[in-house]
C-alpha cells in the first residue's frame, strides 16, 4: 500500500514536471524571439544559415571527395549545433530564469529540459529540411535515416549532461560561462565535423576516438553515406559519457539548487 | 521505496514503529538492492556457475605482394609516409588487406566456412551454455552471431591483420582458425590470379596476332616462289639486266666491228654480210629480251619480271614489318610477365592459429564491473529524475 502511494505520487509529480516543462517551453520561446509570429522562423533559420553557409564554404575551398562537400559540412555542422546550442545558453539558463524559481513546481532541470527540447525540435526541423533540399537537388537519400536520427538524439543528451555541469559550474564559479565559451569552440576543430576518423594518421586516430562527439559525427556520417567509408563509432563509449555527465550534472543541479535558495 | 541519501525512509512518518531498526534488516527491501545489487550477483552467479568457458585462438597475417617485400616494409613506409605527409598520411592499408578483412566479416566466408565445418554445430556444443549458445541456422543471424565470435581487426601502422576466434572448444576454434585462413589464402589467390591474368591478357593477344602475321607472310612468300617458280625475283632481275647489258655491249661491239669494216671493204663483201647478221640477230634478242621483262604483249604474258618483282618485293616488306611486330610483341610480353610477378599478392601467416589452453573468455571480472557500475550510474539518474518528478507533486 505503501509502495503504491510512493508510486501515485510520482506519476502525478512526472505529469506536473511535463506540463511545466510545456509551460517553459513556451515562455523560453517568447522571451528568445519576442511575441511576434514571425519571431520563431528564427529558431529554424539560425542553424540552416549557418551550416548552409559552412557547406558552401567548404564546397567552394575543398577538392573534390568521395561525397560533396556541401552534404558533408553543412549536415554535419547542424549536429555540432546541437552541441553548441545546448552547452553555450546553457551558462545563462539558471539567471535568466532565476525568477521564477520562486515558484515551488519549477525545479532547475525544467529549465534545461525545456530549453533542450527546443534546440533539439529546431535542429532535427533543419536536418530534415536540408535533406529534403539534398535530394530534391541532387536525389541523394541519406543510406540510414534511423542512425543519423541516433547520432542526433545522443548528440542532444551528452550536450544536456556536459550543459547541467557546465550551469552548476557557472552558478558556483564567477567567468565560468567565458571558459565554457572558449572550449566549445577550441572543440570545433577535434569535435570530428571537419574529418572522418579514416583520414587521419595512425597515431590521430587513437586519439580522435577518445573524443565523444567524434563518435557521434563517425555515426551520422555512417547513416548519412555509410557504403562509401570505413566508419569508426563504439556507441557504449558514448552511452557511459552520457550515463556519468548526467548522474554528476543532476547531483551538481540539486547542489546549486540549495545553494541559490539560501540566497 | 525511495530514500534520502541520508538513509531515512521517504514514507510519511505515520509508520507505528518507533523501534529504529538497524540499517541491514531491510537492506534486502531497498530499491538500490533491487536494482543494482541483485541484478549484480545474478551476473555473478551466471558468470561464475553456469557460463561455459570459451576458447580464443588467434592468428595473424599480412597480404603482400613481390614488389613490397612483407608487412616490417609496409609498416616502415606506412610511417614514412604519415610523417612525411604531416597530417594527412592515414590509411596506408592496401586495399587488398581491406578486402581480406571485409570477405572474413562476410556472408561469403561464413557459408565458406560452413560448408566445411558445421558451425551451427559448432556453436551449439552440449557445453555451452543457454545465454551465449547459438540460437539460430538462418545464414544471416548465423553472420551476426559469427561476427561476435570472430573478430578480424587490421593494424594500418604495420598492416598486420590480426583474426581471433571464440567457440566453445579449443580445438573447434583452431580448426575454424585454420579454415578461415584457408579461405582468406583462397581469395587472395583468386585476385592475384586475376590481376596476373588480366594484365598479361593484352600482351598474349598482341602476340598472337604477331605470329600469325609473321606465318601469313612467309605463306605468302612460299606461295609466290612455287607459282613463279623463282627463289629471287630480285636475283632474276639483277640475271636479266645483266644479261641485256651483255647482249648490248656485244651489239655495240658487232656495230663498231661493222662501221670499221665499212672503211675498206667492199658493201658486199660475205664478211660484212655475217657481221650485218649477227647485228640483226643481237637486235632482235634484245627487243625479245625488253618484250619478256617489261612490256605488256597481248597474250598477258608481258612484263612478267616487272610483275613478278613488284609483288616480290610487296612480300619481303610485309616479312619485315612482321618480323619487327613480332619482335616488339615479345619484348612487351617480357615486360607484361615481369610486372604480373611483382604484382603477386602472398598471405604470408605470422602467427599459426594456437591450441588455446585456458579460456579467455568469458571476461568474468570485467563484465561484473562494468554490469555493476552501469546499473550503479543509472540508478543515480532514476534516483535523481524521480526526486525531481516528486517535488513537483509535493
Amino acid at each position: 500500500m505503501n509502495a503504491q502511494g510512493e508510486l501515485a505520487l510520482v506519476v502525478r509529480g512526472a505529469r506536473m514536471q511535463l506540463r511545466v516543462i510545456g509551460a517553459l517551453i513556451i515562455r523560453e520561446m517568447h522571451t528568445r524571439f519576442g511575441r511576434h509570429y514571425m519571431g520563431y522562423i528564427w529558431l529554424y533559420f539560425e542553424p540552416l544559415l549557418l551550416g548552409v553557409c559552412i557547406g558552401l564554404i567548404h564546397a567552394w575551398r575543398d577538392r573534390p571527395m568521395t561525397f560533396g562537400p556541401f552534404e558533408f559540412h553543412a549536415v554535419g555542422y547542424i549536429l555540432f549545433f546541437v552541441f553548441r546550442g545546448i552547452l553555450n545558453r546553457a551558462t545563462m539558463a539558471i539567471n535568466m530564469n532565476r525568477p521564477l524559481l520562486y515558484h515551488r513546481s519549477v525545479t532547475l532541470p525544467d529549465v534545461f529540459f525545456a530549453r533542450h527540447v527546443i534546440e533539439f525540435l529546431s535542429c532535427t526541423g533543419v536536418m530534415l529540411a536540408l535533406l529534403f533540399g539534398l535530394f530534391a537537388v541532387n536525389g541523394n537519400l541519406p543510406e540510414s535515416p534511423i542512425k543519423m536520427a541516433l547520432a542526433m538524439i545522443m548528440m542532444a543528451l551528452f550536450s544536456q549532461g556536459l550543459a547541467f555541469l557546465a550551469a552548476a559550474l557557472a552558478a558556483a564559479v564567477e567567468g565560468a560561462e567565458r571558459l565554457v565559451h572558449a572550449l566549445t569552440y577550441l572543440l570545433l576543430p577535434a569535435s570530428g565535423l571537419f574529418f572522418l576518423v579514416e583520414w587521419l594518421p595512425e597515431w590521430l586516430e587513437e586519439m580522435a576516438l577518445w573524443i565523444p562527439t567524434v563518435h557521434l559525427f563517425e555515426l551520422l556520417r555512417d547513416g548519412q553515406f555509410g557504403s562509401r567509408f570505413h566508419a569508426q563509432y563504439d556507441l557504449a563509449y558514448v552511452w557511459g559519457w552520457i550515463m556519468i555527465t548526467h548522474l554528476l550534472g543532476l547531483a551538481a543541479l540539486r547542489i546549486t539548487r540549495a545553494r541559490i535558495g539560501l540566497e | 521505496m525511495l530514500s534520502e541519501p541520508s538513509g531515512r525512509p521517504l514514507s510519511l512518518p505515520e509508520d507505528p514503529e518507533p523501534v529504529p531498526r538497524p540499517w541491514y534488516a531491510r537492506f534486502w527491501q531497498r530499491p538500490f538492492f533491487l536494482l543494482v545489487i541483485l541484478p549484480s550477483l545474478i551476473a555473478s552467479f551466471y558468470f561464475y556457475a553456469i557460463a561455459a568457458p570459451q576458447y580464443v585462438s588467434e592468428a595473424r597475417f599480412v597480404v603482400s605482394s613481390r614488389g613490397s617485400d612483407g608487412g616490417a616494409q609496409a609498416a616502415m613506409r606506412g610511417m614514412a609516409a604519415a610523417s612525411a605527409f604531416g597530417g594527412l598520411g592515414g590509411g596506408m592499408a592496401s586495399s587488398e588487406t581491406n578486402s581480406v578483412r571485409d570477405f572474413l566479416t562476410s556472408l561469403d566466408a561464413v557459408m565458406d566456412a560452413h560448408g566445411k565445418l558445421d558451425l551451427v554445430s559448432l556453436w551449439q556444443r552440449p557445453e555451452a551454455d543457454l545465454l551465449a549458445q547459438l540460437w539460430y541456422s538462418e545464414p544471416e543471424l548465423l553472420t551476426q552471431f559469427y561476427n561476435k565470435m570472430v573478430t578480424v581487426s587490421l593494424d594500418p601502422a604495420t598492416n598486420v591483420t590480426t583474426l581471433r576466434i571464440r567457440s566453445f572448444r579449443p580445438e573447434d576454434s583452431k580448426a575454424l582458425a585454420e579454415t578461415l585462413l584457408a579461405s582468406a589464402e583462397a581469395l587472395v589467390n583468386r585476385l592475384s590470379e586475376r590481376s596476373r591474368n588480366e594484365t598479361l591478357r593484352v600482351a598474349r593477344q598482341e602476340m598472337e596476332l604477331a605470329e600469325q602475321r609473321v606465318q601469313e607472310s612467309r605463306a605468302a612468300l612460299m606461295r609466290f616462289r612455287e607459282q613463279e617458280r623463282e627463289l629471287d625475283s630480285a636475283g632474276a632481275v639483277q640475271a636479266a639486266v645483266t644479261l641485256r647489258g651483255q647482249l648490248e655491249t656485244a651489239l655495240a661491239q658487232a656495230r663498231a666491228e661493222l662501221t670499221e669494216r665499212l672503211k675498206f671493204m667492199r658493201p658486199d663483201n660475205l664478211a660484212l654480210q655475217a657481221t650485218r647478221n649477227r647485228i640483226e640477230a643481237l637486235e632482235r634478242q634484245i627487243a625479245a629480251e625488253r618484250t619478256r621483262h617489261t612490256e605488256t604483249s597481248a597474250g598477258g604474258e608481258g612484263a612478267v619480271l616487272a610483275r613478278q618483282l613488284a609483288a616480290y618485293e610487296r612480300l619481303m616488306l610485309e616479312r619485315e614489318f612482321a618480323d619487327k611486330q613480332f619482335a616488339s610483341a615479345t619484348a612487351s610480353l617480357e615486360t607484361a610477365r615481369l610486372e604480373a610477378q611483382r604484382q603477386q599478392l602472398f598471405l604470408s601467416r605470422i602467427v599459426e592459429p594456437n591450441l588455446p589452453v585456458y579460456p579467455l573468455y568469458p571476461r568474468k571480472l570485467v563484465s561484473i564491473a562494468s554490469i555493476f557500475v552501469g546499473l550503479a550510474i543509472a540508478y543515480g539518474i532514476g534516483w535523481l529524475l524521480i526526486v525531481g518528478m516528486r517535488e513537483h507533486a509535493a
